[in-house]
């Protein structure tokens, strides 16, 4: 039997070996030899050993003296060698063969190969430890469910996350630490999953130990078995919060800065940043207030959350830093955190901690909203229900959403003063006095302003899109500007921009004007385009070409008056003067004018008179005077000045004043003065007093006129401004009358020149003539027509010249006298002369005037006899006298029409001295001529 | 207007009508100007006359003659007269008679101003 168990042995499909207690094998069985490549003798003995794994023999040993020492059978595992040299791990199973008396004599053991097994085994063991190990490491919350929702593990993150133990953790109901709105959800979610086997990955707030909820991306996933049905499952949660909270602040920038690009009304947009921010930050309620731009008040900008009476308060509430945080902030330029209204001190004297406590709100942060030039345009604030403090979050929250409500600010603002802008040029150019044309730069035009179509006669529609070169430049010039646009756009410069040109354009009708022109070119980018300002300019041309004229005529109406016009300022002792003054003055140009230098000229006999006058003229008073003056040639010279007090000015006293000479006039005065005063001797002298007196009025007549119209012509040449007009007709006045002076001295100085040789001959024609012209005022007066028929081969008469003149005028006048009367018919009057017979000449006045008295004809020569109311009575009776002295005769006769004729008759001269005077008289006489008197 | 004083020139001389109102105007006074002593006493100007520059010798009604009319009408208005005769006895005749001044033509206007001046103050 024994043989045959020992057969068996060698079969079993294991080790087996018998060993004494000390180890040493007395029996292998063939498997054993065969498995480890030894022979039984070789594995006899310690020899077996040798097939141990070295890192296993010294443990083998051990544990096998542990089980023979218990004396129980035991287990232990260990590698050993095949016969190939490869380690496999054996369960070796070793039990004592006991003796009778108890004591084991022999250990049997077996040993089975487990090596797939424990390889299986060692590896998953390490594989727990990577796992945990990984999982613990991972910055993630890792989680294993069974199919019902119950967690079977978690990883360190998750717990610390609770601050849970997993007992806790497992003790809680399925995604308890979901947000409450995210929950519902979940399990929704788990259900389906659970019904599908599919895995699934959802967004949700899971719930932190300090209660902040953070949103974590959690994935599940199924774990499988080997025959695929599902086991676990395993879930993942990624915190995405930070990348959620700035996903969910971009779309909310993204969306505001839309607002702002669309220009979407400013209240709608910081509407809506107040909402995206409560919406990221929960439980904090938003404001946003803008500042009038005049920096004084607050404006309501949004505050969807606050109660209504609280944002009334603000809106328009003056910026004072001591009403509270929103004020403070604004005027300090910095962030004002109110954690605590209700113990902060800051605002303890203000009524803005009662009226926000009375709101129920608790606490404030306020921040400045710069604008990009870093004025503070508006307070942006987070007001919270309890006493808070931002957290770092709220901080870049606050700092973030600052400067949208600044972009937004900043864009309406400028959107307004656009709006303004726009407004104001669009009001500009229609109200501009000045045409704006606006062209593109091919020339076209795109703006046409109502003063442009007022100046150029079209309407802006007509125009727009056109050339302005065909539309409003005249065809001559248009060339020009083509090649002007072209160069400029060449990159040639501009020769016009930015100037002032006076140039010609075309109006709508085709006429041109003058028009003042400036062009600048729109400071936009893109293709230059240019606007012009026009202005009509065809009155100021005329303007100026008039004051050109009018100071032409100034200058000249100074010269032919010598009137020059000046100025003095009395303090400065500063004179301007016009050219006239430096000409009459003979002062030269170039070297300075001064008082003393002007008084070094004054006669010494007028210098007490000028001294006066400048006294008076110190003391603000106006002033005139007459000097004369010496000139550096010694020619004395008569100036009238007349000067006018300027008033209304600030630097001092100064005068403006007209300067005249009048050296002729006075020398003309000195000499009818003396004519006049020989005439009043002569009135005195003589018994013809009509004459003389009719001779004194009219050299008084003109005389009276020059200094009139002389002393008007200065006062209007003084004015300010200089009445040039009525200056040019006094003195067209004076030099008539000065003609007319003139003449009647001349005439007299013929009269007088021959009193001392009373009978010559003599040409009666010339001395009619000289009548005439003498009584010329009279016959004017007295609307005499006065037809002359002097025969032109008048032998020359002997005779007194002045006294036949007396004669005549004796009868001229009374012709006048006679026809006073008359108003049915013209009052002509004829003088005419002729021969009589041969040795005589004859001189007839005839007037149409009342005729002859035939009663008074008789008596018409008698001395004292006169039908006049103011005659004397004396004028016929001389005549008569004065013809009788020169040997002829003096008669009256009645017309055959109305009026009478008065003749006389001298006789002739010699006739050798008649043929001297012949051609004289010839070219002198003419054919009747009529002096008509204007009326 | 009414502010400045009136003076009324009546002058048969067309040249004196012409030069005197001007320059009387330049010393700030209202003009009119009649050629006949009848034009004026038809005129609306009568009674708001300040004073009167009066031509001695005219056709018709003189100087003097208008100077009596106006007397017997009531109205006293300052005369100045004027002449171009030489006649020195004209001038108290007309002085005798109520008149301010009697110019003797050619006058200056510094006489002719004071003679306005007088007879202004006067009235």
């Amino acid at each position: 039997m024994e043989f045959d168990l020992g057969r068996v042995i060698d079969v079993l499909p294991g080790l087996v070996w018998t060993a004494s207690p000390d180890g040493r094998a007395d029996f292998v069985n063939k498997s054993w030899c065969e498995y480890a490549g030894l022979s039984f003798g070789e594995a006899c003995g310690d020899g077996w050993l040798g097939a141990l794994h070295p890192d296993d023999k010294a443990d083998l040993i051990d544990r096998w003296r542990v089980i023979t020492v218990a004396n129980e059978p035991g287990e232990l595992e260990a590698r050993l060698r095949r016969a190939d040299g490869e380690f496999r791990w054996f369960l070796l199973r070793i039990g004592p063969i006991a003796a009778a008396s108890g004591e084991a004599v022999k250990w049997c053991g077996v040993g089975t190969d487990i090596d797939d097994h424990k390889r299986l085994a060692l590896t998953s063991q390490a594989r727990g430890r990577n796992f945990e190990q990984i999982v613990d490491g991972l910055p993630a919350i890792v989680a294993l469910f069974t199919g019902d929702g119950k967690i079977a593990f978690c990883n360190k993150q998750m717990l610390e996350y609770l601050d849970e133990t997993f007992e806790q953790v497992q003790a809680k109901a399925s995604a308890y630490n979901f947000h409450v709105a995210d929950r519902d959800a979940v399990l929704a979610r788990w259900a389906v999953s659970v019904q599908s086997g599919e895995p699934f990955d959802f967004e949700a707030r899971l719930r932190r130990a300090d209660g902040a909820y953070r949103w974590q991306r959690t994935r599940v996933f199924p774990l499988r078995d080997p025959e695929g049905r599902i086991d676990l499952w395993y879930g993942l949660c990624t915190d995405i919060d930070d990348r959620r909270w700035a996903e969910t602040l971009l779309a909310g920038e993204k969306q505001l800065l839309s607002m702002v690009a669309r220009g979407v009304a400013l209240a709608e947009v910081l509407g809506a940043l107040c909402r995206v921010v409560e919406d990221a930050a929960p439980g904090r309620l938003c404001s946003v207030l803008s500042i009038d731009p005049d920096g004084v008040r607050f404006r309501h900008g949004a505050g969807p959350s606050l109660p209504a009476a609280y944002n009334e308060v603000l809106d328009g509430l003056i910026m004072d830093r001591h009403y509270g945080p929103c004020g403070m902030a604004a005027n300090q330029k910095t962030q004002v955190i109110a954690e605590d209204v209700a113990s902060d001190a800051r605002w303890a004297a203000s009524p803005w901690p009662g009226l926000v406590l009375g709101h129920g709100l608790r606490s404030c942060w306020s921040t400045p909203i710069l604008s990009r030039d870093d004025k503070v345009i508006g307070v942006f604030a987070l007001y919270q229900t309890e006493p808070a403090s931002p957290s770092q979050r709220e901080h870049e929250l606050i700092r973030q959403f600052t400067q949208i409500a600044g972009v937004a600010i900043e864009r309406a603002q400028s959107d307004a003063s656009l709006q303004q802008s726009e407004a104001r040029k669009a009001a500009m150019l229609d109200a501009a006095l000045d045409g704006i044309v606006t062209i593109d730069h091919e020339g076209r035009i795109t703006e046409f302003n109502p003063a442009a179509e007022r100046t150029f006669g079209y309407r802006e529609h007509e125009l727009l899109g056109r050339p302005m070169a065909d539309a409003i430049v005249p065809p001559s010039m248009r060339e020009q500007h083509r090649q002007g646009l072209a160069r400029y756009l060449a990159g040639g410069g501009a020769q016009v921009l930015g100037k002032r040109l006076e140039m010609t354009a075309m109006r709508a009708d085709g006429s041109e004007f003058p028009v003042e022109l400036a062009i600048t070119r729109i400071p936009l980018e893109g293709p230059p385009s240019f606007t012009g300002f026009l202005r009509d300019i065809s009155a100021r041309k005329q303007a100026e070409e008039e004051l050109l004229r009018s100071e032409a005529f100034l200058a000249e109406g100074q010269r032919l008056s010598l009137t020059g016009s000046f100025t003095w300022n009395v303090a400065t002792d500063e004179h301007a003067w016009s050219d006239e003054v430096y000409r009459l003055f003979e002062h030269d140009r170039s070297a300075p004018v001064s008082l003393p230098l002007i008084l070094q000229t004054v006669h010494p006999e007028d210098m007490p008179l000028v001294d006066e006058v400048i006294a008076r003229a110190g003391a603000g008073q106006d002033f005139e005077i007459e000097f004369r003056a010496v000139m550096r040639s010694g020619a004395v010279k008569h100036f009238h000045v007349v000067a006018h007090r300027m008033h209304d000015r600030s630097d001092g006293l100064e005068y403006i004043g007209a300067v005249q000479e009048i050296t002729e006039r006075r020398v003309a005065e000195e000499a009818l003065g003396k004519v006049r005063s020989e005439l009043a001797h002569m009135a005195r002298v003589t018994s013809l007093g009509a004459l003389t007196a009719s001779i004194a009025h009219e050299v008084n007549q003109p005389l009276s006129g020059i200094i009139t119209n002389a002393s008007t012509c200065l006062r209007m040449l003084a004015a300010d401004p200089p009445n040039i007009a009525g200056a040019q007709e006094t003195m067209r006045r004076t030099v008539r009358d000065g003609n007319r002076a003139a003449d009647i001295i001349k005439r007299l100085r013929t009269l007088f020149a021959k009193r001392d040789a009373p009978s010559e001959p003599m040409d009666l024609n010339e001395a009619a003539r000289d009548v005439i012209a003498l009584s010329w005022s009279d016959l004017q007066r007295t609307r005499v027509i006065l037809r002359s028929e002097l025969a032109d081969d008048l032998p020359l008469v002997m005779g007194d010249r002045v006294q036949l003149q007396q004669v005549i005028l004796n009868l001229l006048l009374n012709a006048a006298d006679a026809m006073s009367g008359v108003e049915a018919r013209p009052r002509l009057a004829t003088i005419s002369t002729e021969r009589e017979g041969d040795d005589q000449v004859r001189l007839t006045v005839q007037d149409a005037g009342v005729g002859l008295d035939p009663e008074a004809t008789s008596r018409l020569f008698d001395a004292f006899f006169t039908t006049k109311r103011d005659g004397m009575g004396i004028g016929l009776s001389i005549s008569r006298t004065i013809i009788d002295n020169h040997g002829g005769r003096l008669w009256a006769e009645p017309n055959e029409g109305p009026g009478a004729r008065f003749s006389f008759s001298v006789p002739r001269a010699a006739e050798a001295a008649a043929g001297d005077l012949q051609l004289v008289v010839q070219s002198a006489a003419a054919a009747p001529q009529e002096f008509m008197v204007k009326r | 207007m009414a502010d400045r004083p009136l003076v009324c020139v009546v002058d048969d001389d067309e040249s004196v009508r012409e030069s005197l109102p001007d320059l009387l105007r330049e010393f700030g006074f209202a003009v009119e100007a009649f050629s006949s002593a009848r034009d004026f006493l038809a005129s609306e100007v009568v009674a708001r006359t300040d004073c009167l520059i009066l031509d001695v010798a005219m056709p018709e009604m003189s100087g003097p003659d208008l100077q009596r009319e106006l007397g017997r009408l009531g109205r006293d208005i300052p005369i100045v007269f004027i002449t171009a005769h030489v006649d020195e006895k004209v001038r108290p005749r007309v002085l005798a008679q109520g008149a301010v001044e009697c110019l003797f033509k050619p006058f200056s206007q510094t006489a002719l101003l004071s003679a306005l001046e007088a007879a202004i103050t006067a009235d």
